[in-house]
């Protein structure tokens, strides 16, 4: 389906049979692409579709796996290869925009464009004049010897598109932009979207990464659809409704009728209550959680959706922050959120690389480490209890690992995730908290992690999870708190809760 | 260089297969064990001693020279092992040096121009030292000052209080023979207390790191902080502990060498700085993989000391010692890190 080209233009960037595999997991599978000039295609897929791992291939972070084969204007491109992202034809704006935020406009366009001359040294003056050159076409209004971190998400954003169109003169090329919106607030992303119909209309192509539905009938001419690594449909936006196109995401890949255990829970004690809690994003949000319940937090990126597990499982903020927590199963006081004395609860954070396993340590180290201190007498830890708890648990969450001695990064994603998840249930806190559980993890290891969370609910482990993978909430919460612009817009219970209520929730553009 | 990846088999299997039962005991996991790659120290320590003798069959292959190996490391050692733990936590510890000299200083101070006795005189010496590691401790982790710049700027202004008080004269005395002088001297066999101090102190060393939680949790903690903060580990509370626990290790070497010198030198520590930052990156590639251990850091000493002595005997160029540990050194970490990189392929999946 993908090979044929439903509208009649030529191709400028034409990419076949490219697969990605990592050790355990097919990232992508077999995937065609056509991006057309002068056309906005719309690249779009729910988390770990692959689409990040394609525009890491375009980028050249990633090789391709053998057999790959890509074109611009019809002259072939090694994929895989950094030299290719510096292809006059192929620019990016990645979703941190690449900007050195403690360098002004000026030095940032100029690291990668080059500083203005004079013998021996800048010509500043001329550096200036060419960079508010560049930044005019975009209508950014800002001192261009500031630095960036003055400068609002916007301008930002304009400075990284003007920083990677620099010196491309043509304009018949492509532009990808890898969710340019995410961090933008609503009221600017009309003036980014003006941006991209303006590079439109100069004859250039944009490939625009996106999860917000609303944009993409906005703006794109087009859509690639990826799920679970192949492309699920490309076709002309004219043709599609949000619901078709919100069909063609969520698929069938996770069964849409898959729940995990019960669909109704907590009746029990109340274990964790929060109120007021205000972080970066986060405006007063105030949450009650039961033993045995298992609570969903949905949000867009930017809605507060990332902190509140942080907040709740008692992680020190980094900005400012308020809000006070109270844990009734241990004590009827409140702590302040910035208490660094206050109880921490099991968290599985969502970035596993760097905040989740210790790449280092072996899977049997990293699973008993928040435990250790159970493991011992004295101060001595005794190797045999060690062993039978690592025993017990990786039994418990089937991990596959040639043996519990081997370097945990010698596991497939789904596997070191389930490290992370079984060292959160040995500290058997009777709350556990995750954030993005099923990040990077194939569908298997998705469906056997909703249903040890079902099992452990069960038997009375309250949870608080946060997804921005509407399928994960819909397999496993028995409620679920819809968050936009920092505080809680809609919550769903029981039957209630399913893809489609969550996504014309989040995807009206109101966050 | 890459034979010890084969103890850490970086695809493992992820399909249908149940867990494989644990690793026999084969011609690979030999290697991995008794390959160049593990215990590449003592390789080269072997080859040394057999070209030393071949090279010096007079001089070299005798039981006089292998004490005076022993007994001339003993201080390096002691230096070395208190950077083991810190370094495991990530947190560099320049001051230890200086904390060597404050400690030997203090003790000749206070016996010769107060009259105070030996071991009064070694616990106020200890104390100062453990003042350093908590003032270390509180510019590296409350104040949140890079630990290499804190510390050395807390060793710079120890060096200056010990100016101040010595007029940069070292402190020589009658009163600094006898039992002082006993604590570094004395040899049982040829080979003196201190070489013994510094296995006791590898034993310990290597007890907490290997057999307590708190070794694993410093483990935990360097390798990646967040990760560990998140799974409950208090890293704050781990990098002052190890702060102080490398001063007062400095502080009992520094006692050490001034027993063996015997008088208060204002600058006996710092040939030390150096050597013993070597010996624990060079020690941190043996057995353990890349982790900073204690058995490792007191073969790398006997590795480069062995060599150095060899070298000397043979009257070798005065370039010739430093050119040998600066070849050794970036030889085994590059070798190392080529294992690293081996070993953790696979890190970027997503």
């Amino acid at each position: 389906m993908a090979d044929q080209p439903v509208s009649s233009g030529i191709s400028v960037l034409r990419l076949r049979s490219l697969s990605k595999t990592f050790p355990g997991t097919r990232a992508l599978s077999d995937v065609s692409l056509d991006v057309h000039q002068g056309e906005v295609h719309a690249l779009m897929g729910q988390n770990g579709s692959g689409k990040s791992t394609l525009i890491k291939i375009l980028a050249g972070y990633y090789h391709a796996d053998h057999g790959a084969q890509a074109w611009l204007d019809d002259a072939p491109v090694a994929l895989g290869v950094v030299a290719a992202s510096r292809h006059d034809r192929l620019r990016f704006v990645h979703q941190d925009l690449g900007l050195i935020l403690e360098l002004s406009a000026m030095d940032n366009l100029a690291l990668l464009g080059g500083f203005a001359r004079r013998p021996g040294r800048i010509d500043w003056a001329q550096q200036r004049r060419t960079t508010e050159a560049m930044l005019s076409r975009f209508g950014a209004d800002i001192d261009v010897r500031r630095p960036l971190t003055e400068a609002t998400p916007v301008q930002r954003t304009i400075v990284a598109i003007a920083a990677a169109l620099a010196g491309w003169e043509g304009g018949r090329g492509v532009l990808v932009l890898d969710e340019p919106t995410a961090v933008l607030p609503h009221t600017e992303v009309e003036r980014l979207l003006q941006i991209v119909r303006e590079l439109r209309r100069s004859g250039s192509s944009v490939l625009y990464v996106s999860h917000r539905l609303d944009e993409i009938f906005q703006i794109a001419d087009r859509v690639t659809v990826l799920r679970d690594g192949s492309v699920a449909a490309t076709t002309e936006v004219a043709g599609l409704t949000r619901n078709s196109l919100a069909e063609l995401m969520v698929g069938s890949a996770v069964n849409a009728d898959y729940r995990a255990g019960s669909r109704t829970g907590g009746d029990g004690e109340v274990v964790l209550r929060g109120r007021g809690l205000r972080a970066r994003y986060l405006a007063g949000v105030d949450v009650e959680l039961r033993a045995g319940e298992v609570l969903g937090i949905a949000g867009l990126p930017g809605s507060g959706m990332e902190e509140l597990p942080h907040l709740l499982a008692g992680e020190a903020p980094d900005g400012p922050a308020a809000g006070e927590v109270q844990l009734p199963g241990s004590s009827a006081a409140w702590w302040s959120v910035g208490d660094t004395r206050r109880p921490r609860l099991p968290i599985v954070p969502a970035d596993r690389g760097r905040e989740g396993v210790i790449a280092e340590f072996t899977v049997a180290e990293n699973l008993s480490l928040s435990v250790l201190g159970k493991l011992g007498c004295r101060g001595r830890l005794l190797k045999a209890a060690e062993r039978e708890l690592v025993d017990t648990w990786t039994r418990r969450v089937q991990i596959k690992a040639a043996s519990t001695g081997a370097v945990v990064t010698s596991l497939s994603g789904g596997n070191q995730q389930k490290v992370v998840l079984a060292r959160c249930l040995a500290a058997q806190a009777g709350v556990l908290v995750l954030s993005e559980p099923t990040a990077g993890v194939d569908i298997g290891t998705r469906e056997a992690i909703y249903d040890l969370i079902a099992e452990q609910a069960a038997a009375g482990l309250a949870v608080v999870v946060s997804s921005t993978d509407a399928g994960d909430l819909v397999a496993m919460c028995h409620r679920v708190l819809v968050l936009g612009r920092g505080t809680v817009v809609a919550q769903l219970e029981g039957n209630d809760i399913s893809e489609r209520a969550m996504m014309s929730v989040l995807g009206t553009g109101e966050h | 260089m890459t034979t010890d990846s084969t103890a850490h088999p970086t695809h493992a299997p992820t399909g249908g297969e149940p867990p494989a039962a644990a690793p026999e005991l084969t011609a690979r996991t030999l290697r991995a064990t008794f390959g160049f790659g593990n215990i590449g120290a003592i390789w080269v320590l072997l080859l040394q001693i057999v070209l030393f003798s071949v090279w010096l069959p007079d001089v070299f292959p005798t039981a006089a020279t292998a004490k005076q190996i022993l007994n001339s490391n003993a201080g390096i050692a002691l230096a070395a092992l208190a950077l083991v733990v810190p370094l495991t936590a990530r947190v560099f510890d320049l001051s230890f040096a200086y904390t060597m000299s404050l400690s030997g200083v203090t003790v000749a101070y206070l016996m010769v121009h107060t009259g105070m006795g030996l071991p009064a005189a070694i616990g106020i010496a200890l104390l100062a030292a453990l003042l350093v590691g908590v003032i270390n401790a509180i510019v590296v982790v409350v104040l949140g000052v890079e630990s290499l710049i804190g510390t050395l700027g807390t060793g710079s202004i120890i060096q200056a209080l010990i100016t101040f008080v010595t007029k940069d004269i070292s402190i020589t005395d009658d009163r600094l023979t006898g039992s002082f002088t006993s604590i570094g001297q004395t040899d049982v066999g040829g080979i003196v207390l201190p070489v013994f101090y510094a296995v006791l102190a590898a034993a310990a060393t290597w007890y907490v790191l290997e057999h307590t939680a708190t070794g694993r949790r410093l483990y935990a903690a360097g390798f990646n902080a967040d990760a560990a903060r998140l799974a409950g580990v208090r890293v704050e509370r781990l990098r002052f502990l190890s702060l102080i626990a490398s001063s007062l290790i400095a502080g009992f070497a520094g006692i050490v060498l001034a027993s063996n010198l015997g008088s208060g030198s204002p600058t006996a520590g710092t040939p030390y700085l150096l050597p013993a930052f070597a010996a624990v990156f060079l020690g941190a590639t043996q057995f353990k993989h890349g982790r900073f251990n204690a058995w490792g850091t007191l073969t790398a000493v006997l590795m480069l000391g062995t060599g150095l002595t060899g070298l000397a005997l043979g009257s070798a160029p005065p370039w010739a010692s430093n050119m040998f540990t600066g070849v050794v050194l970036i030889a085994a970490l590059a070798s190392s890190g080529v294992q690293r990189r081996t070993r953790l392929r696979g890190r970027r999946a997503p």
